[in-house]
């Protein structure tokens, strides 16, 4: 077992965070855990962890587990709750998430996504599958929200994770200020960046922020000499033109030539459900899945660029019939939903 | 969307052709093998015995008529001079051969390598009057017994056939003519007339083989010597016939001749037990086979592929088991697995991988047949090399739904050890029927002989002893619920009424292996597991070096769960009143879901990883386990010992075990093998594993069943199945002895989309965005199923 020091010598730095996913098999290599930190600067469009958003616990509710016994109802000390036929509503400007509600639901449809906790205690969770990490060169990996919105607990519990021989990896947009970035990046065995638009009009209109930071963040990752692999989300309508993937492929071709990976992530939409929870309008509603030939096309751009990205992610199935359908045989293929 | 149970496209045309013709059923008039009935002809004869059909409940209400059916169909056979005057041993070796050499219908397949077809029997037990008058009224008065505590739900029992390796190696080794001699040679120097009259038994039993291989020989020389017979066919069976006057009698020397030997053998077992093969294993098949391989190979006798369609034409051979079961509509037993299993890979004698090139070959073979029998199951341990693990998870993830265990050796040895098996041997332990970890040629360790309901302790903790569905009292007065003071007294009235069970269960199991210790010896077997000679006792009477009974427990996560949610609520939080409780459990939550769910999201879940409950898990199972380890039954003195191993009676004791405090309302069910409860597992496999190894399964010696279920997509490609590969290395170091790895189709989808509360572990991963299946809307629900369905 690794060993986690804390108490003394270790660190109580607090922070957020929404979930801790074991067994991932698609945030780096080998089998991992990864944090998702709560809180996150930028407003990408197709973001699909919208509970990553706001730094603050939230509370939602989940239609299919409620019984409708109505006692969170009475229990909530801000009245902020009502039952209407469509189901318990929340109201947001009331809710304080302080979960008094979601501690009587009997079938814990309620529920606080977000927590407040130490960094001492988020290592030794993370710890926990050390077994799975040391058999497939896995690890645990940062992610968010941005992590780097937090950066003190970010760093004191990859530093406990480190001392404890666990490789750690960082998952980020890599909008942080550079100083920020770079004992980040020091802190981790890998970071995993995203890269999105390279126009800094279309970047900051599909994100809210603007790409000057990330675009001089990547470059000091190149220079770091840190282990890196690039993520560009391929997303119908935002960043899959061919102007934008011959720009971002360029990108990294140019300034991160030391990547290790570049991966291609077609967007998915199965987080509707969650916007829906928080109440939250979702930007992509009812857009469709890419589809395999614009995956294609895309990649090809990509590959005239000088680069070999690894495709992931979600496709639309043709439902005609017409196209091959993805076999199990297939390397690296293109693939829907991921179940464990 | 690909069938179920397709061969490859790559099979011989001979192999293709053979394994269509087993699946023909309905039209292979010429040749079935079903049930064929041998009685000595007298009115009290038995050609059946429930005994051995114990732990099969649901044919319970139909024993009284097949016993009667069976003996009315009868052929009855003329007996050799002093019959009865012999020994029930001897008089079972006798009619056995009388049977093979006239009755038994022999019959050559076009176009097969491996022969010997009819091998469903039900044999006379030889009884005389007086002992039929005592042997009758015993099984009846167990069975009634039986009967009422199967319907208690504690449990069930028998003195189960098959679940043994016996010493094949030494068959090929020596044949039966080396093996009789040895018998003849411990004849001649034993004095006791008894023992003498149990040895010659067996030395008459060494007949058997050579008796039904030489009508074999004859049948193909006949065919050879038919003009309608193509000259190529002609010659295969000149070489057959040749085969069959050698072995099993002589030393196999060739491949073929070995494993010839191997069915002719092994087919003679479940004719001479009268039983269609359920458990009845080979053992490390790629290690005993290999010299025979290696040598052909070397010396030009063998090609891969001539080797390959060998063991192709000795793959099918086990199916036709299933025959029996044709004419009732059970689908020749896809619904079901007879174990007849086979053990490939592992470790050798100093840790160092034993694998070899008949490893590979034999997982193409299973591959490419991809049939129900016989089963695989492959150990892995530390030093399996990369790419058979590779391998093994490139056949996991293909899998059209065969039947594919892993046993894991450093926890099964660690079992083994424990159970205080000799240190030496453990490394060469094999897995019999599903994964029940025994030794090979000289151990019967009942593996399924009984079947504990573990759930059913808290049931009558909670109502003073007294069966909550049934009324009636089946434990000792423990004290009213009410009147637990403490977590430590109700803990402690659970473990009072699980030793009830326990002992109530185990005495009609020892009833089970008294009456067919004393009535049934079937000496055919005991030639071939060793210690029965040295003993001078059978098979079935404590003869192997190694004879134990083992208890599988069923629905021990219920039982966890259980115990753990009135801690929590009743005794630590005081959340849930025990009246309260308990009025919940006997109205089956009827009205109170409040109370129900509350049960369900707060009580502590075991597979969780949480130690809270993992903690009580390990105990309970620790408890049980050294207690039955304890007890032994008296007539043979055959040990108990435990094990994880639920197969159907998770799902039948639902109904029959009533409501329980983790919120499972009665008819559901059980939780199977150590597998948490169904849909309890929510915080994804790693978790599950650590709860598993937190369980300190070397106390359950006999192995303990775990099934996992992953999507398609987890092992999509090689990157993702190198991560698996790297999972079950992990497994290995941390988690339990046998593990069954279930790829989930779209059809699972759909089920999880009708029936969500049962699926609520399902999740679904799409690059760095995660999400429980059931809590999404039933549109994306629809596109993830059609995706999944494209992803064969």
């Amino acid at each position: 077992m690794a060993t986690i020091v804390t108490g003394e010598g270790g660190n109580a730095v607090k922070g957020v965070i929404f979930n801790i996913q074991t067994f991932s098999t698609e945030d780096g290599p080998g089998l991992r855990t990864t944090a998702f930190f709560k809180g996150c600067p930028l407003r990408c469009a197709w973001c699909h962890n919208p509970e990553g958003l706001s730094p603050k616990p939230q509370l939602i509710w989940h239609a299919a587990r409620c019984i409708g016994c109505g006692e969170c109802l009475l229990s909530c000390p801000n009245s902020a709750l009502t039952r209407r036929p469509e189901g318990v509503v929340i109201d947001r400007r009331k809710c304080r998430a302080c979960g008094t509600c979601a501690g009587v639901c009997p079938a814990a449809a309620l529920e606080v996504v977000g927590r407040v906790i130490s960094a001492d205690w988020l290592a030794a969770e993370l710890a926990r599958d050390v077994e799975f990490y040391r058999s497939s060169g896995g690890g645990v990996t940062f992610s968010g929200g941005e992590c780097l919105a937090q950066p003190e607990f970010y760093l004191a519990t990859a530093g406990l994770l480190r001392a404890a021989g666990i490789h750690v990896a960082l998952d980020t947009s890599g909008f942080a200020p550079s100083p920020v970035f770079d004992r980040a990046v020091e802190a981790c065995d890998l970071v995993l960046f995203d890269l999105k638009l390279i126009d800094p009009d279309r970047h900051r209109r599909a994100t809210g922020v603007d790409n000057r930071l990330i675009l001089e963040n990547a470059r000091r990752l190149a220079a770091s000499g840190r282990p890196f692999w690039v993520r560009f989300p391929v997303i119908p309508g935002y960043t899959d033109d061919d102007e934008n993937v011959r720009a971002v492929s360029e990108f990294i071709s140019r300034e991160m030539p030391g990547a290790e990976r570049v991966d291609f992530l077609a967007y998915n939409n199965l987080c509707e459900s969650d916007y829906q929870r928080l109440d939250m309008p979702y930007p992509l509603a009812g857009r469709g899945l890419l589809s395999r030939a614009d995956m294609d096309r895309v990649l090809a751009v990509a590959r005239e660029a000088g680069l070999d990205p690894v495709p992931g992610g979600a496709l639309a199935v043709d439902a005609s019939g017409g196209g091959r359908p993805p076999s199990a045989a297939d390397d690296r293929k293109l693939n829907g939903g991921t179940l464990q | 969307m690909v069938e179920l149970w397709m061969p490859s496209p790559e099979l011989s045309p001979r192999v293709k052709r053979l394994r269509e013709e087993y699946w023909s059923f309905y039209e292979r008039d010429y040749f079935r093998n079903e049930v064929m009935a041998f009685t000595t002809g007298t009115d009290w004869d038995t050609v059946y015995n429930p005994v051995n059909w114990g732990v099969v409940p649901e044919i319970f209400p139909f024993i009284p008529s097949i016993v009667d059916s069976l003996l009315a169909g009868a052929t009855v056979v003329p007996l050799p001079e002093g019959f009865w005057e012999r020994s029930i041993a001897m008089r079972r070796a006798l009619f056995f051969n009388c049977v093979l050499k006239d009755h038994l219908p022999v019959q050559i397949l076009d176009g097969e390598l491996i022969v010997g077809g009819q091998f469903s029997t039900a044999l006379s037990r030889c009884l005389t009057r007086e002992e039929a008058a005592r042997f009758r009224p015993a099984v009846d008065r167990w069975f009634k017994d039986l009967v009422a505590l199967n319907a208690e739900a504690v449990g069930n029992t028998g003195a189960i056939p098959g679940h043994i390796i016996p010493n094949y190696p030494k068959v090929l080794e020596l044949g039966f003519s080396g093996i009789k001699a040895g018998i003849e040679e411990e004849m001649s120097q034993e004095t006791d007339p008894e023992a003498r009259e149990s040895l010659e038994a067996l030395a008459v039993s060494c007949d058997a083989p050579r008796i039904l291989s030489e009508r074999y020989a004859a049948e193909a020389e006949r065919l050879a010597a038919d003009p309608d017979t193509p000259a190529e066919r002609q010659a295969e069976l000149r070489e057959i016939a040749a085969i069959c006057r050698k072995v099993p009698w002589l030393p196999a020397e060739t491949f073929h001749e070995a494993v010839q030997a191997l069915w002719m053998t092994h087919m003679l077992v479940m004719a001479a037990e009268s039983y269609p093969g359920a458990g009845l294993s080979y053992g490390r098949i790629d290690q005993y086979l290999y010299p025979y391989y290696r040598r052909d190979l070397d010396e030009g006798r063998l090609t891969r592929d001539r080797a390959a369609e060998i063991l192709q034409c000795f793959w099918i051979k086990h199916n036709y088991a299933y025959d029996y079961q044709g004419r009732i509509g059970a689908n020749q037993g896809i619904t079901s697995g007879f174990g007849q299993l086979v053990t490939i890979g592992g470790c050798g004698q100093d840790g160092e991988d034993a694998s070899n090139e008949l490893t590979w070959l034999i997982l193409d073979v299973i591959e490419k047949m991809n049939l129900l029998e016989p089963k695989p199951n492959v150990r892995l341990h530390a030093g399996t090399p990369d790419d058979l693990l590779d391998r093994v998870v490139e056949m996991v993830a293909e899998a059209q739904g065969s039947p594919f265990l892993l046993n894991f050796d450093e926890n099964a040895i660690r079992g083994l050890r424990w159970q205080g098996l000799p240190e030496e041997r453990l490394w060469d332990y094999a897995p019999v029927g599903c994964l029940e970890n025994t030794l090979q040629g000289d151990d019967r360790s009942g593996t399924v002989d009984v079947n504990l309901n573990l759930a059913k302790a808290v049931e009558l903790a909670l109502n003073n002893g007294v069966n909550m569905v049934t009324g009636t009292r089946i434990g000792p007065a423990t004290g009213r619920p009410e009147s637990f003071k403490t977590f430590d007294e109700f803990y402690a009235a659970v473990k009072r009424q699980l030793l009830a069970l326990i002992d109530r269960l185990l005495a009609c199991a020892a009833e089970a292996d008294r009456i067919r210790a004393t009535w049934e010896p079937t000496p055919y077997l005991s030639t071939i597991v060793d210690g029965c000679v040295e003993s001078r006792r059978d098979v079935t009477a404590g003869g192997p070096r190694h004879s134990y009974i083992t208890v599988e427990g069923v629905g021990l996560a219920t039982l966890a769960d259980s115990v753990a949610a009135v801690k929590k609520l009743v005794f630590d939080e005081r959340r849930v009143g025990m009246a309260e409780l308990v009025r919940a459990l006997r109205a089956d939550f009827d009205g109170l879901e409040n109370l129900r769910q509350l049960l369900v999201t707060r009580g502590p879940k075991f597979g969780n990883g949480d130690p809270y409950v993992d903690d009580i898990a390990r105990d309970l199972s620790e408890f049980w386990t050294t207690e039955v380890f304890r007890r032994r039954s008296p007539a043979t003195g055959r040990r108990f010992r435990g094990g994880y191993l639920s197969w159907n009676y998770w799902i039948a004791y639902g109904p029959l075990t009533a409501s329980t405090p983790d919120g499972r309302v009665k008819g559901r069910p059980l939780s199977n093998g150590v597998c948490p409860c169904v849909g309890q597992d929510r915080s994804g496999p790693t978790s599950v594993v650590h709860s598993v190894g937190a369980l300190n399964l070397e106390t359950a010696p006999n192995g303990a069943s775990h099934t996992m279920s992953f999507s398609r997509s987890v092992l999509r490609d090689p990157e993702h199945r190198k991560k698996f590969a790297a999972f079950l290395r992990a497994y290995g170091r941390l988690g339990g002895t046998a593990l069954q790895i279930n790829v989930i189709d779209p059809e699972t989808l759909r089920e999880a989309q009708r029936n969500p509360a049962d699926y609520s572990n399902l999740l679904v991963r799409v690059t760095g965005y995660n999400a429980y299946f059931v809590s999404l809307g039933k549109a994306i629900q629809d596109e993830i199923i059609l995706r999944e369905s494209h992803c064969f």
